[in-house]
């Protein structure tokens, strides 16, 4: 049984189909610590960035993090890490459940998947047990459907599934990896790069718990945050009874709820389909939580028609929500559970439903070319649940949006229609009514992304302390803090969401007790920096050029509506202060000095 | 004049109301207004928008037509006739 800093790799050779196994240990965990950041750095080290994504020499890494099944509060997550097909940049993917735990439990904390297999195959993992088995009865199959028969077949209800949906099938540039059926690893089209290789799913059930850390000393740092947990407001309170969907009125009522495809910030109905709504509706049934969690930000919901699953989240509701128009939530719901089925995005689906409804009512797609489907327009609840199965299953007008809204719009002679940075969609947030929010859009790793450089927090939500969200001082080192921090706490295997009551001494503190690693809390930021910039330098390699750090033109133009009215976006401003900030080149790219300060080359 | 009051997330679901609208002669100020408020629901107002310090407490958001007080003139902010007052309690992010 190895120690947590001593990773224990699966090296999968699809096209062959042999498995070898490998070690990773000493001063590479120490300066990636793990999850995203080993994970990053193996793919840097051993693919040629300019791959195609879907080819068989793009490689597919679940990692889970540093302290991924101990006892640390959130400790269950892990990463998928990959080329995305959506962007072309290294592709990154967060998920929760109790995936990530019962793998890490195994004794199998990293997975390499290489290749391409002949025909479809999972991999199943039972104590000591792994292998590679025959996927064609499930091929084609829903999530729910994959895991439950995979559940069954493995002969042990506490067995963990990670698997694709068709929509990862069908290559669907923004198809997702589910585990736990309702948990994804969402953004960037990692379930299609799974589908390219014809791997439809991992199912694993540790014998006994092969996770050796230092219990006694982190339990006593695990109490005192789950305390804080606890007793935080957004954490103890906030999140558990109304989950993200708190911030649909935060943000309409702030001005920057992105409606009907990004032309307005406020959206009228947005008492339909808020948190509040979800609650006051009956639609919420409980609270849920992922492995080690005392936050429990989960939402357990069922329609009147009996349909249930989990969901939606904020960025869901938004996106088949007020982008669309919609301010139906039981059409809402139904889209999301139906993303979850097929295994897509719901930022990416909902978001690029919303790009060709304006498309559509601009004239730039025909009514023909829907073969009787519903209109695409503004408001149309049935546009949303119809347009989501067609893109999953690729049918009719469903195989373009499949595409993702950038090359549907570019496809049309509109590019600029497409809300996205980097070809990804921009989730829930109108930059222009938060500057630094909007400073970290086009800075992302991953393109249009919120999670990552979570500047909501301070400039709307006041934590860890109040911003202006106009103000441009002293934003580019907010930024560049959020995007650091958040590297780290996805290398460790915590959630995101502690962030809110944690601050960068905790995760040291918890870092150091559980591997008797003697980070100072400067050293753990360095980390998080290295992570950030390798990232950036896979995409640069990969092509992807310093001009591609930018918005869509519409957010040159002034918000049109709301507390906010007559703000265009500044990032313009920021970026030379944040290149700058971030110790990189004028043109933003990155020195090789600077890489070999870091450590990266 | 006329003030109105929103009430959202926990505040929404525990008080199951959406708010108020007041009449006011004078105008108030944002502390006078949630002492207001404390006197129609039992004191809930300061104990979940106000630190100890009488501060408002991390991640609790007061808006007056859209704008965070915190921008505007923290709690003495005046508020005028047609103002509407947003309310959250610390809440969340995603």
């Amino acid at each position: 049984m190895g120690k947590i800093y001593e990773y224990e790799v699966l090296r999968i050779d699809l096209s062959n189909e042999e498995i070898k196994r490998e070690k990773i240990e000493g001063e590479v965990v120490k300066k990636y610590l793990g999850g995203r950041g080993l994970a990053s750095k193996i793919l840097y080290d051993e693919i040629d960035p300019k791959v195609d994504p879907l080819s068989p020499e793009n490689k597919l890494i679940f990692a889970t993090g540093l302290l991924t099944g101990t006892a640390a509060s959130t400790g269950g997550r892990y990463m998928v890490v990959t080329k995305g097909p959506l962007t072309g940049t290294i592709a990154s993917s967060n998920s929760g459940g109790f995936f990530g735990a019962e793998l890490r439990f195994s004794g199998n904390d990293i997975i390499i998947f290489e290749g391409k297999a002949k025909r479809p195959l999972y991999l199943s993992i039972k104590g000591n047990e792994v292998e590679l088995k025959d996927a064609s009865e499930i091929w084609g199959k829903t999530v729910f459907e994959t895991t439950d028969y995979l559940v069954d077949v493995f002969g042990n209800d506490k067995a963990k599934v990670s698997c694709i949906g068709p929509a990862g099938e069908n290559l669907v540039k923004f198809a997702s990896i589910m585990n736990d059926k309702h948990r994804a690893a969402g953004r960037t089209g990692v379930g299609a790069v799974m589908g390219s290789k014809n791997l439809k799913a991992i199912v694993v059930k540790a014998d006994e718990k092969q996770v050796e850390y230092y219990k006694e000393e982190m339990m006593e740092v695990v109490r005192k945050q789950t305390k804080m947990l606890k007793e935080d407001g957004v954490t103890g309170e906030g999140l558990p009874s109304l989950g993200t969907k708190v911030l649909d009125n935060i943000i309409n009522s702030n001005g920057l709820y992105p409606t009907n495809n990004f032309q307005y910030g406020t959206f009228e109905d947005v008492e339909e389909v808020s948190g509040e709504a979800l609650v006051e509706k009956g639609y919420l049934q409980s609270n849920k939580g992922c492995y080690g969690c005392p936050i429990r930000c989960g939402r357990d919901v069922k329609l009147p028609n009996g349909q249930h699953g989990e969901g939606p989240e904020y960025e869901t509701g938004w996106a088949y929500g007020a982008d669309c128009g919609v301010n139906d939530l039981n059409a809402i719901t139904e889209a999301n559970f139906i993303c979850n089925e097929l295994g897509l995005d719901t930022i990416s689906a909902g978001t690029t439903i919303a790009c060709a409804m304006e498309l559509y009512e601009k004239g730039h797609i025909d009514k023909d070319e829907l073969e009787n489907g519903p209109e695409l327009k503004f408001g149309s609840s049935e546009s949303i649940v119809y347009y989501t199965k067609q893109m999953g299953y690729r049918e009719g007008i469903g195989d373009e949006l499949a595409e993702g809204s950038y090359r549907l719009a570019e496809s049309r002679g509109h590019p600029e229609l497409s809300m996205s940075v980097k070809k990804q969609e921009l989730p829930a947030y109108d930059p222009r009514g938060v500057q630094g929010h909007g400073l970290n859009y086009v800075t992302s790793n991953r393109g249009g992304c919120h999670v990552r450089g979570y500047m909501i927090s301070p400039e709307v939500l006041g934590v860890p302390e109040k911003l202006d969200p106009q103000e441009l001082e002293g934003k580019p080192e907010w930024v560049i803090i959020f995007q650091d921090l958040t590297a780290i706490i996805d290398s460790i295997g915590m959630c995101l969401f502690t962030s809110f009551a944690l601050g960068l001494d905790d995760y040291r503190e918890i870092v150091n007790a559980g591997t008797k690693f003697d980070y100072t809390s400067d050293s753990l930021l360095e980390t998080g920096e290295r992570i950030y910039n390798l990232e950036r330098q896979f995409n640069l390699e990969a092509g992807i050029t310093p001009d591609e750090d930018k918005l869509p033109e519409r957010f040159d133009e002034p918000l049109p509506d709301g507390p906010q009215k007559g703000i265009n976006s500044k990032y313009k401003e920021l970026l030379p202060k944040y290149y700058k900030k971030r110790g990189w080149e004028e043109d933003g790219y990155i020195s090789d000095k600077k890489l070999e300060e870091m450590g990266i080359k | 004049m006329t003030i109105k009051v929103k009430f959202y997330s926990l505040f929404k679901i525990n008080l199951k109301s959406s708010g108020e609208v007041y009449e006011i002669k004078n105008p108030i100020t944002i502390s006078e207004l949630i002492n207001k408020l404390d006197n129609d629901y039992d004191d809930y107002f300061t104990n979940k928008l106000l630190n100890d310090k009488g501060k408002i407490s991390p991640g609790a958001i007061i808006l007056v037509n859209g704008k965070n007080i915190l921008h505007l003139n923290n709690l003495k902010t005046e508020l005028k006739d047609e103002d509407i007052i947003t309310l959250f309690p610390p809440s969340a992010g995603g």
